[in-house]
């Protein structure tokens, strides 16, 4: 019964960290998605996880990234920078899993 | 669990970031056509972009390939900031050898002039020349000391320069276009160097309003330090705009206008504004007149050890469209005050001037501030909050520690 109890709870968290896993890798993907088609920022930007060599803003893989500091900038812009959030570009689904492609890939 | 679900999930990130999943994202991403001129970025191997290898990267932190400040001791014990150790703000990719051509043959165009007119840079050469120093300084310069976080790069102090630029004054090619038209406020300069990027005008040109008495002062700048423009500095001809923030000093220049109304593009309408955190639009004051403004360059942090007894206390002083007056010094932390001394030639009222306070220091910890007059306005203690950071001139942020031994 214990063993039992053990193995439903390891199956349980092997589920829980696959769903995890699934869903990250869809933000990965829906976040690259908007990178390089939905918002192109991949004209702008150099960014390798993306494939991307656009030179009118910064090297996203030579700059230091933050979570808050590229939800900033993606959706108020800086410069030539479009305001994705505040021009409603981008929704802000859209604007967290970009934000989360770029900080989880940048300089990697 | 719960304490799991709550804490960010790093090794997760890290683990998807290195598997083949992400290596595979990559590889599969759709192939966007990229047509923007993609040259000048690659970072070299000294750790600088391509466009500026020639720098001294020793005296350079790189908050970006288009953001690259001077170290506070790297603005260096002369009065004239070296080109190799001048500062990187670009808003557009530096244009190439080969997208600006023939230098001579670069072009101007003036307007809103009686007689509108185009000058290449041969011509230009040939109509009038003179050099000024002026100090060239970011709107930004100070945005790290920001305790709200604003977006960009996070400059200390060196976001800023002392650079003697000759070129044409603009009051010359004015005469030579018999005069500016009637009605007109201000003047607005255009850099061309959003074109070879594709993007729109409105969006990507750096064209700045400033107003129309500024003409009487600027220049058109074909040689920095004594050596023709680089590139990564807006050559060949860059509009000068003594004691006005850096990005009113147009790079890459293609037109000049005297106009009734400012720019319209986003450059001008709507980024360098000066608002309330948390506020934002073109009703607030644009980046124009630099503040009176001045900072400690020796000793700091980055000076080493400092020996107990006599003490050279160095740094820069600058008094935006006014000659600075005046620069006092302390080691308390602004507790006292006592007058520093300027020292080597007077540039005049658009360079900065070195001052020095010569002083005797026991074994300790000081807290050493500067602050600068022009005679109508001083430094005051703290900054003015604003939502993008600019603009700072409070000495207090720019005061350093050091310790005595």
């Amino acid at each position: 019964m214990k063993l039992l109890r053990l193995i439903l709870a390891a199956t349980g968290i092997f589920f829980l960290n696959i769903s995890y896993l699934i869903a990250d890798e869809a933000k990965m993907t829906k976040g690259l998605e908007i990178f390089n088609e939905t918002a192109v920022c991949a004209a702008c930007h150099v960014l390798k996880a993306a494939g991307s060599e656009g030179n009118v803003g910064p090297n996203l893989d030579t700059v230091a990234v933050t979570t808050e500091s590229v939800t900033d900038i993606v959706t108020n812009g800086l410069g030539v920078m479009p305001a994705f959030g505040e021009d409603e570009i981008l929704t802000k689904e859209e604007i967290e899993a970009v934000v989360y492609f770029v900080v989880n890939s940048a300089g990697k | 669990m719960k304490k799991s679900k709550n804490t960010p999930n790093l090794n997760r990130r890290n683990f998807l970031a290195g598997t083949a999943s992400v290596a595979g994202l990559a590889a599969t991403a759709s192939v966007v056509p990229i047509s923007f001129a993609n040259a000048n970025h690659t970072e070299g191997s000294k750790g600088l972009p391509d466009f500026i290898n020639w720098k001294n990267r020793d005296a350079l932190i790189v908050h970006s390939d288009k953001g690259i400040e001077t170290h506070r001791s790297a603005i260096g014990e002369g009065l004239i900031t070296p080109n190799a150790n001048v500062y990187i703000r670009n808003n557009m990719p530096t244009m190439s050898d080969a997208q600006i051509g023939d230098k001579n043959n670069w072009k101007v165009s003036f307007e809103g002039v009686n007689n509108p007119k185009s000058f290449t840079l041969a011509e230009l050469k040939a109509m009038g020349t003179t050099t000024i120093a002026t100090v060239l300084q970011c709107s930004g310069n100070g945005r790290g000391f920001f305790e709200h976080g604003p977006s960009g790069s996070q400059w200390q102090t060196g976001a800023a320069a002392c650079v003697m630029w000759t070129g044409i004054p603009v009051k010359t090619l004015v005469d030579a276009c018999g005069g500016i038209s009637s009605g007109a406020n201000f003047m607005t300069s255009a850099g061309v160097d959003y074109e070879p990027t594709g993007l729109a005008a409105k969006d990507a040109m750096v064209e700045r309003s400033v107003p129309k008495k500024v003409y009487e002062d600027a220049l058109l700048a074909w040689d920095m330090n004594g050596v023709p423009l680089p590139n990564s500095h807006g050559g060949p001809l860059r509009m000068i705009t003594p004691g006005y923030f850096g990005i009113n000093n147009v790079k890459h220049l293609g037109k000049v206008a005297f106009t009734a109304d400012e720019s319209q593009v986003k450059f001008m309408k709507s980024s360098y504004r000066i608002s309330p955190i948390g506020k934002k639009g073109s009703e607030y004051p644009t980046c124009w007149e630099m503040p009176v403004k001045s900072w400690i360059t020796r000793p700091t942090d980055e000076t080493g050890t400092v020996k107990a007894g006599k003490v050279q206390i160095v740094g820069v002083a600058f008094g935006g469209t006014r000659k600075v007056k005046s620069v006092k010094v302390s080691v308390d932390g602004g507790n006292k005050w006592q007058k520093a001394k300027f020292i080597g030639p007077d540039l005049g009222k658009f360079a900065w001037r070195q001052f020095v306070l010569e002083t005797t220091l026991s074994a300790g910890t000081y807290n050493i501030a500067s602050l600068a007059s022009n005679g109508k306005d001083k430094q005051p203690e703290l900054r003015m909050e604003n939502r993008r950071g600019y603009a700072h001139n409070g000495w207090k942020d720019h005061s350093v520690n050091i310790t005595i031994v």
